[in-house]
């Protein structure tokens, strides 16, 4: 019996000439982390740790202040997000008007909880503070667009419109 | 200073004092949990709430954050406060576990403190409470996220005091928690700073668990056996053993204010090992058997007099200790010289760098010599040349970065690695020279200082002997900048910037470490070092002041109390009659007539059998000493070997007696750091076993010799050290109580400076040599988690350390095809030794590096005399 070789994943070395170029720009400046980290964010998709380390020993920045402050904004991520962005408002409005099933469904549909991903890469779900359309709470933002008055089976039409 | 009134007592503090503070320096009390003088002020807690009144009017204010002004009305409690502090005191315990039952805190936590001290009862909100698990990713320290209050207390302190910023707050709102970055285990200094600070039990020290409750631990402040900083610190000891080590009792104790490093806080565990000798212990049939004190002195004094009426007294080598006492180190010298009678005693620190007493005693002469390490805390710049501070004298490294938070200290580093330290300054200026140029270095430096007039000449030179050969020495063309700059491999502008930091006015430390002690051109490198030193200060303000880092706790003190060739005790040249006299007189004992040859290496002595029997206090010189060859061979060689320790050494195991030893915390006496600061320890816990304190078995052997040695406590050898050590001249145990002695600085009271004299290097650095063979340079240095006997036997340590890496350049390792932590064989002329590799950065091309201070592993084997060269191959 021979033994199976189980492949190891190598995981590609981060590009990090993107990252440096940013901040060649802001060398010297104080207090550019929160751009740094932004521009780092559009060019790479989200904050992986080789280019924190980058910007730490450039900034002179402990890396967990770095994290610190990155997750302290809700703009910032840390892991991959898929290709399109399901946010379930859960201000006061759609809090009352029952949001929470509005959650519940998306997670069993997607099998993925809160600020996950899908495995594909496809969808990731998110709930975020009052977007300002209370008149029509409960309300799903699917990227840009804004989905009201929904209950869980409407949700689901909604979605199939953009899955199928 | 500042008038102020606190509940109704009349206070005086300092301009830029903070209410709180003030409160609590004049014994008031203000509930208060983020406050702490050590590091900046947050405001984050919200409990110190005080009613200030000031030209008529009343305000609220955090009193942390409100610093004094002249005529304020203070009151710490009134309805307001109280209905405040308790509001607030309700909502940080709205999400609290309440789980003080199986909280180490319990006890002396200060959330629990003021809870019962504002009489809270259950609060009115029900909100959730958190419940993240416990974080134990590594021995020494847990997490519980749950207890926290985010005070910033750790936070700040990992940041600010410990330079190293592992930990930080992640997230926000109600899942605030503080953590690393990533979530990844934790991996810092593990200074512990931050369970000292922690008000709550969130950070807690797992070496502790389940073993004492707080209110069960007897305190007693004493001083930290590792490293020649010489930290205050509180060993806490339950039904006699060592439970912990604290600091945190009061900030005012010592010099470090209350902060530690991974050794002094978890390196204790040794005291009460298992692995302790317990009793004496005689060789017999090759093997090392228990004995009693009376049957071990009686072999051991039998066995001496046999060689000294065979061979003389000469024939007799002993080996001092920088890890014991100044008691022990005295009685040590004076009973092998007077008792043993021979000429033939040292110590290692002595005899890795031969030329450093004197060197040091050159500083003190002329004034330069820094009295205090703290002082280091006003510096405008410091400037480190081969010493690697983070490692081989952490707090040091808080002292400086505690400057460059208040003063904007500008911090130069000098040394071949790129050694690390924490800190967050801009103004860090890196001279990574290339091995061997150092001197060089520094003459370039000079020679900036001159050229460019940064300093006032004319003075210079009428306040020093002989300005003008230093100024023709310098016009020789090997230190023209360009050249100095291509041989050293620093930029010319680096090499300006280091020689006008220095040469600008103001406070300066010159923090002389290992690397340049310890080189073979140690010397040379020293001279130019106070050379500039002295220009700076003569030409300009006497505000540049120079530090020789000594390795060990007591390295400093061993050479003090004489236990070197040449000196009596204080430095006294051993050959001038006069000395002599007074010393013998007042020890009412004959001295060993005069050596007619200097004196040479005991080693060198034992290998040539000149040197028949060996006797050693605290040291394993087997595995410290620099050429292992050489030392091994002369233990083979000696007939007799007697071994003082507190465990079985490499060198212990030659010995045909060993003696077992209690450590520090078992015995009072006095150690020396590194600016000559005498602290006094304190005893904490009985002896362990039948040990006892090395200058007691001195004591016991000197008496089966037929000589009185009459001491019944250290503080009898303290006395005498005072009236017979003339630089320890009004050193007195009550003194000593409320503060250490400075004996520099009683002498610069005593003696008026000498005239400078400009030393004028005129044999050249014998260049490094390459070696084909050998490609590899060996460097060497200090750990900051081990350092020799001790560390190795406390298991929490050893457990956070428990690999010895051989550092490799990352470019040298990629083309030896090595990665991280492949087995590396290296290779000297003299031997060789297996570690795992680690690739860094750190370490230049052409050298790897491999620390000192792991005792189990024989680095010193590879190495003989001068640098060593080493080849390094991958391995199984
Ligand atoms: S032990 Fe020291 S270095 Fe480590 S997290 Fe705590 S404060 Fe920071
Ligand atoms: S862990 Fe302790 S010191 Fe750190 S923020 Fe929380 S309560 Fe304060
Ligand atoms: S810095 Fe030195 S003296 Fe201070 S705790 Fe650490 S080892 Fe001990
Ligand atoms: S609460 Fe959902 S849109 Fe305002
Ligand atoms: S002590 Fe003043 S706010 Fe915490």
């Amino acid at each position: 019996m021979g033994k199976r070789n189980k492949k190891v994943v190598k995981e590609e070395p981060l590009d990090l000439s993107k990252a440096e170029k940013i901040l060649d720009k802001y060398e010297g400046v104080d207090g550019c982390l929160i751009p740094v980290l932004q521009q780092i964010q559009n060019a790479y998709g989200y904050l992986q740790e080789p280019a924190m380390n980058l910007v730490s020993e450039r900034l002179n920045i402990s890396v967990s202040e770095i994290i610190g402050v990155a997750t302290f904004y809700a703009q910032f991520h840390l892991k991959p997000r898929g290709k399109h962005i399901i946010k379930v408002c859960c201000g006061t409005a759609c809090h009352v008007k029952n949001s929470k099933n509005l959650s519940a469904r998306i997670e069993k549909r997607f099998k993925i909880k809160k600020d996950e991903t899908t495995e594909d890469k496809m969808f990731t779900f998110e709930e975020v503070p009052c977007v300002g359309a209370c008149g029509i709470a409960p309300v799903v933002v699917f990227d840009k667009d804004v989905h009201g008055t929904l209950s869980p089976d409407k949700l689901d039409g909604v979605l199939d419109g953009y899955t199928k | 200073m500042i008038n102020i009134t606190i509940d109704n007592k009349l206070v005086s503090v300092p301009k830029g004092t903070n209410i709180f503070k003030a409160a609590k320096d004049n014994g008031i009390y203000i509930p208060g949990l983020c406050y702490h003088p050590k590091l900046t002020q947050y405001g984050g807690c919200r409990l110190c709430m005080v009613e200030v009144t000031e030209r008529g009017r009343s305000r609220h204010r955090f009193s942390c954050a409100q610093p004094v002004a002249e005529g304020m009305v203070v009151k710490t409690n009134t309805p307001e406060t109280e209905k405040y502090t308790k509001s607030v005191m309700e909502y940080l315990l709205a999400h609290h576990p309440l789980d003080c039952p199986t909280c180490d805190k319990s006890g002396e936590c200060g959330l629990q403190e003021i809870t019962h001290d504002l009489k809270l009862k259950p609060g009115r909100f029900k909100g959730a409470r958190l419940d993240d698990p416990m974080r134990r990713d590594n021995p020494l320290l847990e997490y519980n996220s749950n207890r926290c209050i985010l005070c910033s207390r750790c936070v700040k302190v990992c940041k600010e005091i410990a330079g190293v910023g592992a930990i930080d707050y992640q997230n926000r709102g109600f899942k605030t928690v503080v953590g690393t970055a990533f979530d990844k285990p934790l991996d810092c200094s593990f200074c512990g700073g931050c369970v000292s600070v922690c008000p709550t039990g969130s950070w807690q020290d797992r070496t502790l668990k389940f073993k004492a409750r707080p209110w069960e631990l007897k305190k007693t402040p004493t001083v930290c056996t590792y490293c020649a900083v010489g930290c205050s610190l509180v060993i806490n000891t339950k039904d006699n053993e060592v439970m912990r080590v604290t600091a945190d009792e009061n900030i005012n104790l010592g010099i470090n204010e209350s902060n530690l490093c991974v050794k002094g806080k978890f390196g204790h565990e040794f005291i009460n090992s298992d692995k302790r000798v317990k009793t004496p212990l005689i060789k017999k049939g090759g093997k090392l058997r228990s004995a009693s004190w009376d049957d071990a002195l009686d072999h051991i004094s039998k066995k001496f007099s046999e060689i000294i009426e065979k061979s003389g007294g000469n024939a007799i080598g002993g080996i001092g200790s920088e890890k014991c006492t100044n008691e022990d180190n005295y009685l040590f010298q004076k009973l092998c010289r007077t008792v043993l009678g021979t000429n033939y005693i040292d110590n290692i620190s002595n005899m890795k760098s031969p030329s450093l007493n004197r060197l040091i005693n050159n500083s003190v002469a002329y004034g330069m010599a820094s009295t205090s390490l703290e002082g280091i805390e006003n510096a405008d710049t410091v400037f480190f040349v081969g010493a690697d501070v983070s490692e081989a004298h952490p707090v040091a490294g808080s002292m400086v970065r505690k400057a460059i938070r208040v003063n904007k200290t500008k911090v130069i580093i000098a040394n071949v690695r790129n050694v690390e330290f924490g800190c967050e300054t801009k103004d860090l200026l890196r001279l990574n020279y290339k091995l061997g140029t150092q001197t060089a270095l520094i003459n370039a430096m000079i020679k900036v200082i001159v050229d460019e007039k940064l300093v006032n000449l004319k003075k210079a030179a009428d306040k020093t002997e002989n300005f003008s050969e230093l100024r023709s020495f310098l016009r020789s063309s090997d230190l023209g900048i360009k050249k100095v700059s291509k041989a050293t491999n620093i930029p010319e502008d680096s090499i300006r910037a280091a020689a006008s930091s220095i040469a600008k006015a103001g406070n300066c430390y010159v923090i002389c470490g290992k690397d340049i002690e310890e080189d073979p051109s140690g010397e040379e490198t020293i001279e130019a070092l106070m050379n500039l030193c002295a220009l700076v200060n003569k030409g300009d303000s006497d505000k540049v002041s120079i530090v020789f880092s000594r390795q060990n706790n007591n390295s400093q003190g061993v050479n003090d109390m004489g236990v070197v060739p040449e000196f009596l005790p204080g430095y006294l040249d051993i050959n001038d009659q006069e000395n002599r006299a007074v010393v013998e007189e007042s020890w009412d004992a004959k001295l060993p007539a005069v050596l007619k040859n200097s004196p040479g290496d005991i080693f060198d002595l034992a290998v040539k059998k000149k040197i028949k029997a060996i006797y050693v206090m605290g040291e394993n010189p087997i595995v410290n000493y620099p050429n292992g060859k050489k030392v091994n061979d002369a233990f083979k060689k000696a007939e007799f070997v007697v071994v003082q320790d507190s465990f079985l050494t490499e060198t212990a195991q030659l010995a045909d007696v060993v003696l077992p030893s209690s450590t520090f915390a078992e015995k009072g006496g006095t150690f020396t750091n590194m600016v000559m600061t005498v602290q006094r320890l304190h005893k904490a816990i009985p002896q362990v076993g039948d040990s006892k304190p090395d200058w007691q078995i001195i004591c016991n052997l000197a008496e089966k010799m037929g000589h009185e040695f009459d001491y019944t406590t250290s503080k009898d050898i303290v006395d005498e050290i005072g009236k017979s050590v003339p630089i320890y001249e009004g050193i007195e145990v009550n003194r000593l109580r409320r503060k250490g002695f400075h004996w520099i600085l009683s002498l610069y009271y005593k003696t008026k400076a000498e005239k400078y004299q400009f030393e004028i290097a005129r044999k050249k650095t014998s260049a490094k040599k390459g070696n084909t063979k050998y490609p590899f340079t060996l460097l060497t240095g200090s750990s900051l988690r081990h350092q020799g006997t001790y560390s190795r036997n406390s298991e929490s340590l050893v457990s956070l350390a428990s690999e010895c890496f051989v550092e490799i350049n990352r470019q040298d390792a990629k083309k030896a095809k090595i990665v991280d932590g492949d087995n590396v064989k290296i290779e000297s002329a003299q031997g060789n030794i297996k570690l795992k590799a680690k690739t860094t950065g750190r370490v230049p091309e052409g050298a790897v590096f491999v620390s000192e201070d792991y005792e189990w592993v024989p680095v010193n084997n590879l190495r003989g005399d001068g640098y060593t060269n080493v080849k390094i191959s991958k391995t199984k």
